[in-house]
C-alpha cells in the first residue's frame, strides 16, 4: 500500500527537479548546437543559456521564471494500491504544486481566464492537468512537465485538417508553416523540441503532439521507419530555415522533431504541432509498492505506444 | 555591429546612436511591468504610484522574488509586507513585449522611456512612438536567468498587494545586465524583419527538400481561405 504522504513528497521533488534540473539530453543538444554554431552572438546565446541551466541546478532555482502550465503524466500500475485511492493521489499532487509554489520553485502563474483572479497557488479549474496511462505492475510513475507560455501562446501549438488527397506533403507543409509563423523574434524560445501529432480526433492529435514535445528524449525516434524518416527530414528542413536561438539567426532552430500518430477517419487527417522551449522542463519519478522512490531520466511515455 | 554599455537614466544621444543588431549591456535603475499594470494605468485611469524620470528603462518581466532569507521555505510568503523587502531575486527573464503592443506608445510617452527590454519585439504603433520620442527596444539572445540575477539588485516594489508579486512594478538597480540585441531603433527599423525575410526565403528551399511541389495547394475542406 503506497502512502499518500509518500506520493506528495515524491510529486514535490519531481516538480522541484523539473523546474531546476534540465535533463542531460537537453544539455547535450546545447553542446552540439554550440559546436556547430558559426554566428558569434548566437553561439554566446547558447553558451549563456547552458551556463544558466548549470547554475539553476547548483543553486536550486527555477531554470526559467516562466514555470508554465503544470502538467502531469501519470503511469498507473494495474495492481497498484494507494492509500486513499486515485482521488487521493490527485489531491496529493495538487498539494505538491501548492508547496512548490510557496517555496518559489513555481511562479504564481495560473489565473482565471476572464477575471484574471490569481489563486496564488497555481490551482484552479482543470489545472493542474492530469493524463493517465495504465501499465502492468504495482508502481506509479509521475512525470511533471512545465509548458511555457512562450511556446504555447505564440503559435507554437496549433492544428489543422489535411485531406487524404494532400497526404504527407500537406502534413509536412503545415509543420514547416506553423514553425515559421510562430517563431518570429524568438517568440517560442527556439531552438525548440517540436512535437507533431497526426490522426485521431483533434484532441488526440494535440495530445500526441504535446506529449511528443514534452516527454520524449532528444535523440529518440519513433520505431516505424516512415515516421522516423519524417522526424529526420523535418529536423533537417527546419534547421535549414536558420531561425536560430531566440529567432536571431543560427544553425540550430530545433533540437528535435518528435512525431506520433493515431489511426484516423477516412474523412481526413488532423495535424497538430506543439513546441517545447529550449529550456525544456520535465522530470519523472517512480514510486514502488514498498514506498521507495526513484528518479527516472526519462518518462518512457511512449514505451508501449 | 557595435557594443554599448549604457547607464540609466538614458540621454537622447545614448539611444539615437544605437542601430539594429548592436549589443547592449544595461546599468542603473529600471522598473518592470506586465499587462496588469498597463491596464490599471492606461485603461482604468489610475495613477502610477511613482514618477519615472526622463530616460527611464522599462523591462517587460514578471520575476520570481521572495523575501531574503526565506528562499526555499514554505513560509516565504507569510512574512509581513515591506516595500523594501529585503528581497531576493530567484529568477528573471524578460517576457514577450509584443503582447503589450496596445500600450507601447502610451508607455513611452507617459513614462518617459528611452529603452524597453523584453523578449520578442513590438509592433508598428510602438515603432512610431519610438521614432517620435527617441526610444529603443532590446531583446535577449539567450534564456539565462541564473546569469542575469547576479546583475540585478531588487530595491523596492509598488502596488504589491493590488498586483501580486509577478505583475507588480519592481524597481531594480542593474549592473551590466546583458547582452541584449537592439531589435528596434529610433528610426523605425526592426532587426527581426530582415531575419524573417531570410527565413521565408529558406522556407521555399525547405519545401523542396521535403518534396512538397511548388504548385502545392491544400484541398479546401472547410473554408475559402484554402484551409
Amino acid at each position: 500500500m503506497i502512502k499518500i504522504n509518500t506520493i506528495e513528497e515524491a510529486a514535490f521533488q519531481t516538480i522541484r527537479r523539473g523546474s531546476t534540473v534540465i535533463q542531460e539530453d537537453v544539455r547535450n543538444a546545447f553542446r552540439e548546437a554550440i559546436e556547430k554554431e558559426t554566428n558569434g552572438a548566437s553561439r554566446l546565446g547558447l553558451q549563456n543559456t547552458l551556463k544558466s541551466i548549470e547554475l539553476a541546478e547548483k543553486e536550486d532555482k527555477p531554470a526559467c521564471p516562466d514555470t508554465g502550465w503544470p502538467i502531469f503524466y501519470i503511469k498507473v500500475g494495474n495492481e497498484v494500491e494507494i492509500n486513499g485511492g486515485m482521488m487521493a493521489l490527485e489531491e496529493a499532487v495538487r498539494n505538491a504544486v501548492r508547496r512548490a509554489t510557496r517555496c518559489g520553485y513555481l511562479r504564481k502563474i495560473m489565473k482565471h481566464p476572464l477575471t484574471g483572479y490569481d489563486p496564488g497557488d497555481n490551482i484552479g479549474m482543470n489545472i493542474p492537468d492530469f493524463t493517465y496511462k495504465f501499465v502492468p505492475g504495482r508502481s506509479i510513475e509521475i512525470s511533471y512537465v512545465a509548458k511555457g507560455g512562450g511556446s504555447e501562446c505564440f503559435g507554437g501549438t496549433r492544428q489543422r485538417v489535411v485531406a487524404f488527397a494532400d497526404g504527407l506533403a500537406g502534413i509536412e507543409k503545415f509543420v514547416i508553416d506553423s514553425f515559421v509563423e510562430s517563431t518570429r523574434a524568438g517568440a517560442i524560445c527556439p531552438p525548440n523540441i517540436l512535437g507533431v501529432g497526426f490522426g485521431g480526433t483533434a484532441n488526440v492529435a494535440a495530445n500526441l503532439a504535446k506529449e511528443a514535445a514534452t516527454l520524449r528524449q532528444i535523440g529518440s525516434h519513433h520505431p516505424e521507419p516512415a515516421i522516423r524518416k519524417m522526424e529526420e527530414d523535418l529536423t533537417k528542413a527546419i534547421n535549414d530555415l536558420s531561425v536560430g536561438i531566440m529567432g536571431t539567426g543560427g544553425k540550430t532552430s530545433v533540437f528535435a522533431v518528435n512525431v506520433e500518430y493515431a489511426y484516423t477517419h477516412i474523412a481526413g487527417i488532423v495535424v497538430a504541432t506543439s513546441s517545447n522551449c529550449m529550456v525544456a522542463r520535465r522530470a519523472s519519478s517512480r514510486i514502488n509498492a514498498d514506498g521507495s522512490v526513484e528518479s527516472l531520466s526519462c518518462a518512457d511515455w511512449f514505451g508501449g505506444r | 555591429m557595435a557594443e554599448y554599455h549604457l547607464t540609466a537614466p538614458l540621454k537622447e544621444e545614448d539611444v539615437t546612436k544605437l542601430q539594429c543588431g548592436d549589443t547592449v549591456y544595461l546599468s542603473g535603475p529600471c522598473f518592470t511591468c506586465r499587462s496588469k499594470l498597463q491596464r490599471y494605468v492606461f485603461d482604468e485611469g489610475h495613477k502610477l504610484p511613482f514618477t519615472p524620470e526622463d530616460g527611464s528603462v522599462l523591462i517587460h518581466n514578471g520575476p520570481i522574488v521572495v523575501r531574503e532569507g526565506q528562499e526555499g521555505s514554505e513560509s516565504a510568503q507569510d512574512v509581513p509586507f515591506n516595500k523594501y523587502g529585503p528581497w531576493k531575486l530567484m529568477s528573471f527573464m524578460p517576457t514577450s513585449s509584443i503582447r503589450f503592443e496596445k500600450w507601447g506608445a502610451a508607455s513611452i510617452r507617459d513614462w518617459n522611456l528611452r529603452l524597453i527590454c523584453g523578449k520578442t519585439t513590438m509592433g508598428t504603433d510602438t515603432a512610431e512612438a519610438m521614432k517620435k520620442y527617441k526610444c529603443v527596444h532590446v531583446s535577449p539572445q539567450s534564456v539565462s536567468p541564473l546569469l542575469w540575477i547576479n546583475s540585478i539588485k531588487v530595491e523596492s516594489v509598488d502596488l504589491f498587494e493590488e498586483m501580486g508579486s509577478i505583475e507588480a512594478p519592481w524597481h531594480f538597480f542593474l549592473n551590466e545586465l546583458g547582452p541584449f540585441v537592439v531589435d528596434m531603433d529610433c528610426d523605425g527599423n526592426n532587426y527581426f524583419d530582415a531575419i524573417e525575410e531570410k527565413v521565408y526565403e529558406n522556407r521555399e528551399k525547405a519545401y523542396r527538400e521535403l518534396g512538397i511541389p511548388e504548385d502545392f495547394r491544400y484541398t479546401r475542406l472547410y473554408d475559402n481561405a484554402g484551409n
